[in-house]
């Protein structure tokens, strides 16, 4: 490692200012469970580390009348021991508790998974399915731009994610995830997807976005299949529709690759797993 | 050097540390805990395991500098006027020590799950080890001693 | 007859230590006046090398940079066959081969002399399928073949075996190479004693051998050197060859100082042994009956860059071929074969459980072709009191093998599921 000084920073505007100095030279940490590695094996050499896990203001979780607000140092155990994200938001619990293991979760955080910038990040996919908007601080001032945007406008080095912003759902919409590891435990996603979906009142789906890790360069929405699903209703036939609309679009997109035979299999049983779960939990929902 | 302040296993520590140090380095090497121990320097194998403010992390994934303010338990820190913890007693009891490397990080993850969930089922338990790796046993039998752990600590033992 | 300990709860002794975290394993080991040492290791599987230590041991606080020329007797070893080299001398045979041994005050200081180390590769072409291997036209690894040995069993006739055959079922199986992941990375920890005798404190399955190697190495006699076990984190076979031992001990002796060496675990994977991949043509025939009458192996197991165990783990493999089952008419040959792969060792089971995969399945497929329950036909072929193994073992005390299958079966229900699946 190659640090010549390090802060345990208290404040955003502190850390905006520590930023605005030293540029490219310094790097954030929170977590630390990627950066700490990338620093042992000298794949970044920072000069400066800032701590920013203890800022309070990062740690919050907050309401308003029509949104939920994530500070980006939350940590995945306080998403997960959250009652807000069980009911239909349960899609986001889920991917929370599918990361690492209980040590991984209890440091690793919801911006540093944004900030570390995997294509295989779990709790990605569930919050680009929920259109969130993400806030990014730096000494220029402040910006807002769609976590799906996130992957071709990247941070700039004097940065700093502070917030994940999404609309509360309602109770004709559903939040559901399911990921593709080589283990319960400790297993980094081969491949995800989330899916918000809205039904109206006959049972046709009104609205819906799906979004997947680690099936491209980064996380990303499925548009084809988003149009596909329009105006369906969720049964066998639509499922297996669906699937062969995605692994068309993966066709596509992952030509040539190794690893595509495998994910075009692969991706009909997790996008399967996915919508039945909706239609689960829809009745457990409704059931309420 | 950075100076930092943290509590040890209830005891305070003022000390300079490298910028460069793991959190792991700090208690191994500057104040022989060596009861933590490192078996892949990146977070997969939970051997380095120890309970920071109330919960697990890998000490290989943590800066020293970060540690600052914290309090901090490791497996030398379960022990109580020379008695040890009922969860390493119901460890010994149950056979569940074979190469004893994944042992301490164990017996802290158990401790930081009963410590939120006094009473909890086969699969919490199964999850609330899921971050430490054991390559003799199987699993079963720290399911086994955690189980008896609970039964000691009712019994007041 | 009174019994202690059969059947009885007895606590380790070793269980208090390690529950408090008192338990030493060699990197828990800290001594006044310790030195680190770090080995450079080669990055091509097969190459002639030449090195350059200079600007590597200009850097300030290394102690010295040791390569072959400073081994003072035999630069080789190996459990069997002396195929290791202390230090490559001029050729590498595999990725991870130690090159040299860096001795500095710190381990921040080694990692930085590391970096300056310049080490030129004329790289040779390799092998890396042993089938390939095998072949006339093959890259050589050591020697003039890449055959360790070919292991026949010839029992029966199997020309006669197979005319009594109904069914004869035919397939490969390959077996991937494991990796035994203990938990403790391997380290250790040098010094000398008083009287000059060199301690060596590591966790190993072998102190007897190692200091045989280690005297051997060194030229020294075996009761100037003490190798003390500390605990081990785990083994499974993966410390049965020598690690950090030699390295140390030579360090030791020429420095004076106490050394101690912690491998992270990317190295430790490179440096240890595997599980031996093993490739399985497997032809076996069972009557109409169901009784087995015939089988045909042929077992090539990849051994990489050495030997290790290979000979005594294909013949294992080899007199394990048949599995726990009758079969009068048998041909069995087991090879063991040099690579450029990772070398492959002792692991769990040595050699007899890749052959359990072939064997098993083997099995079951006859009894799809008799239309025959799995367990059905394994009882009528089981060893039991007074069968012949293929080597012509008879088997005069208990085999219980038969009470086994019917618990696992009560408990399972393991043909009854297959019925079902069937249909």
């Amino acid at each position: 490692m190659t640090l010549k000084e390090v802060y345990n920073s208290r404040s955003v505007e502190e850390v905006v200012g520590l930023l605005g100095e030293y540029g490219s030279e310094a790097k954030l940490i929170s977590g630390g469970t990627d950066i700490v590695i990338e620093l042992k094996n000298k794949k970044i050499t920072p000069k400066i580390l800032i701590d920013i896990s203890k800022i309070e203001e990062l740690k919050k979780i907050k309401e308003d009348e029509n949104h939920i607000i994530l500070g980006s140092g939350v940590t995945f155990t306080e998403i997960t021991e959250n009652p807000l994200f069980k009911g239909n938001l349960h899609g986001l619990h889920k991917a929370c508790k599918m990361v690492g293991s209980p040590q991984i979760r209890n440091k690793g955080t919801i911006g540093g998974n944004i900030a570390n910038g995997s294509s295989a990040a779990d709790s990605i996919p569930p919050l680009i399915a929920l259109g969130a908007i993400i806030k990014i601080c730096s000494i220029e001032g402040t910006r807002e731009i769609p976590l799906e945007d996130y992957y071709i406008n990247k941070l700039k080095s004097n940065e700093i994610i502070t917030e994940i912003k999404f609309e509360k759902l309602n109770k004709n919409q559903n939040l559901n995830f399911a990921k593709l590891g080589l283990r319960k435990a400790l297993a980094i996603s081969r491949l995800s997807i989330a899916s918000l979906i809205e039904l109206n009142e006959e049972g046709l789906i009104e609205n819906v976005t799906i979004s997947s890790g680690a099936l491209g360069k980064y996380p990303m929405r499925e548009k084809e299949v988003e149009e596909y699903l329009i105006n369906k209703e969720i049964n066998e036939t639509t499922i297996e529709e669906a699937i062969t609309v995605l692994q068309n679009s993966m066709d596509e997109r992952l030509k040539g690759r190794s690893t595509l035979p495998y994910k075009r299999v692969a991706v009909s049983s997790i996008l399967r797993e996915n919508l039945k779960e909706f239609i689960k939990t829809r009745t457990e929902v409704r059931a309420w | 050097m950075v100076n930092i302040s943290l509590i040890v296993n209830e005891k305070l520590f003022e000390v300079s540390v490298s910028e460069n140090l793991r959190l792991i380095d700090l208690l191994r090497d500057e104040l022989g805990l060596i009861g933590t121990k490192e078996g892949c320097g990146e977070g997969e194998c939970g051997a380095c395991t120890v309970i920071m403010d109330g919960e697990t992390v890998n000490s290989c994934l943590v800066m020293a500098f970060q540690a600052n303010g914290s309090n901090i338990l490791t497996i030398e820190g379960m022990e109580k006027e020379g008695k040890i913890h009922p969860i390493q007693q119901a460890y010994i009891d149950v056979g569940a020590v074979q190469c004893g490397f994944c042992i301490p990080g164990m017996v802290l993850s158990t401790k930081a799950l009963l410590d939120k969930k006094p009473h909890p089922s086969k699969d919490e338990i199964r999850e609330g080890i899921s971050g430490n790796l054991c390559r003799c046993t199987g699993y079963n039998k720290m399911i086994y001693a955690a189980e008896k752990a609970i039964e000691y600590m009712e019994e007041g033992k | 007859m009174d019994l202690n300990v059969v059947g009885k709860n007895i606590i380790r002794v070793d269980a208090y230590s390690k529950v408090t975290g008192k338990a030493l394993y060699p990197q828990d080991i800290y001594l006044e006046d310790m030195v680190y040492g770090k080995v450079l290791r080669s990055t091509k599987p097969h190459g002639k090398i030449k090195v350059d230590i200079t600007e590597a041991e200009k850097v300030k606080g290394i102690l010295k940079i040791f390569t072959y020329k400073d081994v003072p007797k035999e630069n080789k070893y190996g459990v069997v066959l002396k195929d290791h080299e202390v230090f490559v001398s001029e050729k590498v045979v595999r990725i991870g081969e130690p090159i040299a041994f860096i001795v500095g005050e710190t381990q921040e200081i080694c990692e930085e002399a590391y970096e300056k180390i310049i080490v030129d590769y004329e790289e040779l072409n390799a092998v890396f399928d042993p089938i390939e291997a095998m072949k006339e036209d093959s890259p050589i690894v050591h020697g003039d073949s890449n055959i360790i040995l070919h292991y026949k069993l010839r029992h029966g006739d199997i020309e006669e075996g197979k005319k009594k055959c109904k069914y004869i079922v035919e397939n490969i199986y390959r077996s991937p190479m494991v990796e035994h992941a203990f938990l403790q990375p391997e380290a250790g920890l040098s010094y000398l004693e008083e009287d000059g005798t060199v301690v060596v404190a590591v966790a190993t399955q072998y102190p007897h051998y190692d200091r045989e190697e280690i005297a051997i190495n060194l030229g020294l006699p075996e009761e100037k050197i003490k190798v003390i076990n500390t605990n081990i984190g785990g083994a499974f076979g993966a410390r049965e060859d020598i690690s950090v031992q030699i390295h140390l001990a030579l360090a030791a002796i020429v420095l004076r100082r106490p050394i101690k060496i912690i491998f992270s675990r990317e190295e430790s994977f490179l440096a240890h042994s595997k599980r031996h991949p093993m490739v399985m043509k497997y032809k076996t025939g069972a009557d109409e009956n169901g009784f087995l009458q015939y089988m045909e192996a042929e077992i090539i197991g990849d051994s990489g860059a050495h030997a290790s165990w290979a000979i005594n783990v294909l013949r294992k493999a080899g007199v394990h071929a048949t599995g726990p089952y009758v079969i009068p008419n048998v041909n069995v040959d087991s090879y063991a074969v040099y690579t450029n792969n990772p070398f492959t060792g002792a692991m769990r089971g040595f050699g007899a459980t890749q052959v359990s995969i072939a064997y098993e399945q083997q099995i079951d497929e006859l009894a799809v072709k008799l239309g025959m329950d799995p367990i059905e036909i394994r009882m009528k072929n089981i060893f039991r009191k007074g069968s012949m193994t293929a080597t012509g073992q008879i088997l005069t005390d208990s085999v219980p093998l038969d009470k086994c299958i019917e618990a696992v079966d009560k408990e399972f229900q393991f043909s009854r599921k297959l019925e079902v699946e069937s249909i």
